[in-house]
Order: structure tokens, then C-alpha cells, then sequence
């Protein structure tokens, strides 16, 4: 009798430790994801291993976190703009066209180097059916400013006051230079965020002008 | 006396932030970057000071690797100071505070554009009187991240400076 009693205290003092012990694992568990949680709201952007060989941006390439889904092969977003000059700009105005939507801000370095080979292409492919927009992400920067910056890069093609709309439609825009090439039949060729090289431009532009109209899905275009 | 300088909530977790992690995020630029990342750590440290007496707080930021953000003082009216913006506090009295000075970068694609930048860690110092007790000091770093290839839009890294006067 006593044996039994003795083998059931061990038996519950046995299980309540066990007990203990999953709880104790689980109470850790919780505390170490919230502190994960805590950590990952501060720690450090993404070092681009190769920022600087922006080009393309793969799906894949994308983080997990929050990412927004690349736009290459879907269809640009439509998007209706003021110009510098005051007047109205709507993506749609350039139907059957190859369009190079370039979002760009004043305190962007990068963005400043790539305007004049954009203003280059524009002026060599603008016979085959180029079109580009300039689409600048401070406006807050003032339109002096903003003239200033696109008269120096000697810039001719329209610059257009982005609405913050127009940023979300494109993915958020948290990357500039940031470049969609809009094929003729108004889908996205090809995504671009930061400087890359100029002949790898003029490929994206070539890639554009090359899509068919024929078959134009109706959309930002 | 002793203050004790420390930061709230997630800053105290950034700090516990390891190079590992810094790795797992290498990779091809993405797009676009995450929206509620930070390029820039606010780095908590303890101070010894006498209530009463002017102290300079130091606040230790830390630019993430392969980023430079704008010194206090750029070379371009377009671009876009460093700035800590601290809100008055009850009990404690601020003086302007103290920037260092930039380093030199260019862009390898426009060596001519000269550049005055932070890099790695950097120290904002901000002078300070306070009364003997407990204190609370809210505010942000107000920064613009660019690597060698592409730039950010401008961030705030909130900062929360908690300490106690004895």
C-alpha cells in the first residue's frame, strides 16, 4: 500500500515537472519572438550586396517582409499628373507608345546622374515611339527646386508632380531612382530601382519599343 | 549623481541587434525597400552627470554598412540635413546641439560631386541642465540614406532618451 502511494507521489511530482519544464520552453519561446519582434521593427535596411548593380529586380530577390510584388508583365497603373508647366498628364495620353515612367527626387544623387541619358534616349528613340516621364517623388521641395534640378540635367521631356498616389500604385516607390519601361500595349516590360548602366537603359528602352500594340490590354494606357 | 541614459522599447532592442542578422539581410536591392526599416541604430549608453549642472548627453548613432547619410551640414541647399529634433522636456533645459563634422564621399559615377556625409558611428551631443529626478527626453533623428547606387526617402528614427537624476 505504501509503495503504491509512494510510486503515485513520484508519478504526479514527475508530471507537474514536466509540466513545468513545457511551460517554463513556451513562456521563452514567447519572450524571445517578442523580443525578435522588437529587434526586427529597428534593425538595419537590407545592405544590397549589389547596390550598384540595381538593373533588374527579380520576384525572388524580394524580402518576405512586407515586400510589394514586382509589377514586370502586369499592366502600368493609371495614373493622371500635373506638370511643372501646370498642365495635365495622364499615362494614359500615350496609348500605342513605349513609355519610361522614372520616378526621381532633388536630394537624389543617383537619380540626377541618370536624367541626361534619359533626356539622350528621348531625343534618339522619340521617332520609334519613345515617350519618358519624370516623375518627381518631393514636390515639397518646391517647383523652383524641382525646375532647377531637371534645367540642369538639361532635361526637355515633362516632369510631373507625383501625388503619393501614384507611389503606391507602383509599389511604394521607397528606392530612387526607381524606373518602370511600359511596353506599347501599356504592360511593364521592365522594373529598375537604383543607377544602373546606361547601355543597360537603352536595352530596357530597346525591350519597350519592341512589345506589340497589337493586343492591348485595357489599362493604365 | 548619477543619470542613467537609456532608451525605451525598441530601441533597447536594436541595440541587441547582431552582425548575423546585418548578413541575413544581404542580398540584391529589393523593390522597394521596406517601408518601417531603419538605415540608422540609435545606440543607448549610461552617463554619469550632476543634476543641476550642465552635462552633454552623447547620442550614439550607427549608419548602417555600405550607407551614408547626410552630415548636419551638406554641401547642397537640395540636400537633406541630419537632424536630431528633441521636444522640450519639464525639468530639463536644452542647449543647441552639437554635430560632427562630415566626412568626404563621392559617388564613383560623379567623382566631381563632393559630398559631406556620415558613415559607420556618429556622435550627436546635446547639452543639457536638469532637476534631480526621474526625466523623459522624446524625439527623432531626421536622416537620408543613399548607398553607392540609389537613395531612400527621408526617415525619422524615433529616439526616447529615459533617465533619472540623483
Amino acid at each position: 500500500m505504501f509503495q503504491v502511494k509512494r510510486r503515485a507521489l513520484v508519478l504526479g511530482v514527475m508530471i507537474v515537472g514536466i509540466a513545468l519544464m513545457v511551460w517554463a520552453g513556451v513562456h521563452n519561446l514567447r519572450a524571445r519572438r517578442l523580443a525578435m519582434q522588437k529587434a526586427q521593427e529597428n534593425h538595419v535596411e537590407l545592405i544590397p550586396g549589389s547596390a550598384g548593380q540595381p538593373g533588374k529586380v527579380d520576384e525572388s530577390d524580394a524580402d518576405d517582409e512586407g515586400e510589394e510584388p514586382s509589377l514586370r508583365g502586369k499592366v502600368a497603373p493609371a495614373f493622371s499628373l500635373t506638370t511643372l508647366d501646370g498642365k495635365k498628364v495622364s499615362l494614359a495620353d500615350y496609348k500605342g507608345k513605349a513609355v519610361l515612367v522614372n520616378f526621381w527626387a532633388t536630394w537624389c544623387g543617383p537619380c540626377r546622374i541618370e536624367m541626361p541619358w534619359f533626356q539622350q534616349f528621348q531625343k534618339q528613340y522619340a521617332d520609334q515611339g519613345l515617350v519618358i516621364l519624370g516623375l518627381v517623388d518631393d514636390v515639397d521641395a518646391g517647383d523652383a527646386a524641382i525646375a532647377k534640378v531637371a534645367g540642369k540635367a538639361g532635361v526637355t521631356y515633362p516632369i510631373l508632380l507625383a501625388d503619393g498616389k501614384v507611389q503606391k500604385a507602383y509599389g511604394g516607390v521607397d528606392v530612387l531612382p526607381m524606373s518602370f519601361y511600359v511596353g506599347r500595349n501599356g504592360v511593364i516590360v521592365e522594373e529598375t530601382a537604383g543607377l544602373g548602366p546606361k547601355d543597360q537603359i537603352e536595352a530596357h528602352i530597346k525591350a519597350a519599343l519592341a512589345s506589340s500594340a497589337s493586343g492591348a490590354p485595357s489599362g493604365g494606357q | 549623481m548619477r543619470w542613467r541614459l537609456a532608451v525605451a522599447g525598441w530601441a533597447m532592442a536594436a541595440v541587441g541587434v547582431s552582425p548575423a542578422m546585418f548578413a541575413f539581410q544581404a542580398g540584391t536591392l529589393p523593390l522597394p525597400a521596406p517601408a518601417l526599416k531603419s538605415y540608422v541604430l540609435y545606440v543607448a549608453e549610461d552617463h554619469d552627470v550632476h543634476a543641476g549642472k550642465r552635462t552633454v548627453l552623447e547620442l550614439h548613432f550607427r549608419v548602417a554598412d555600405g550607407y551614408h547619410v547626410n552630415s548636419h551640414t551638406p554641401k547642397s541647399v537640395l540636400l537633406i540635413p541630419t537632424d536630431v529634433v528633441l521636444q522640450p522636456a519639464a525639468g530639463i533645459s536644452e542647449e543647441t546641439a552639437e554635430y560632427p563634422a562630415g566626412k568626404n564621399y563621392s559617388f564613383s559615377f560623379d567623382p566631381s560631386n563632393k559630398l559631406s556625409v556620415y558613415t559607420g558611428d556618429f556622435v550627436v551631443k546635446v547639452p543639457v541642465v536638469a532637476t534631480a529626478g526621474a526625466h523623459t527626453i522624446s524625439g527623432k533623428l531626421h536622416y537620408q540614406a543613399c548607398d553607392h547606387a540609389a537613395c531612400y526617402p527621408p526617415r525619422d528614427l524615433p529616439v526616447q532618451i529615459i533617465f533619472t537624476a540623483r
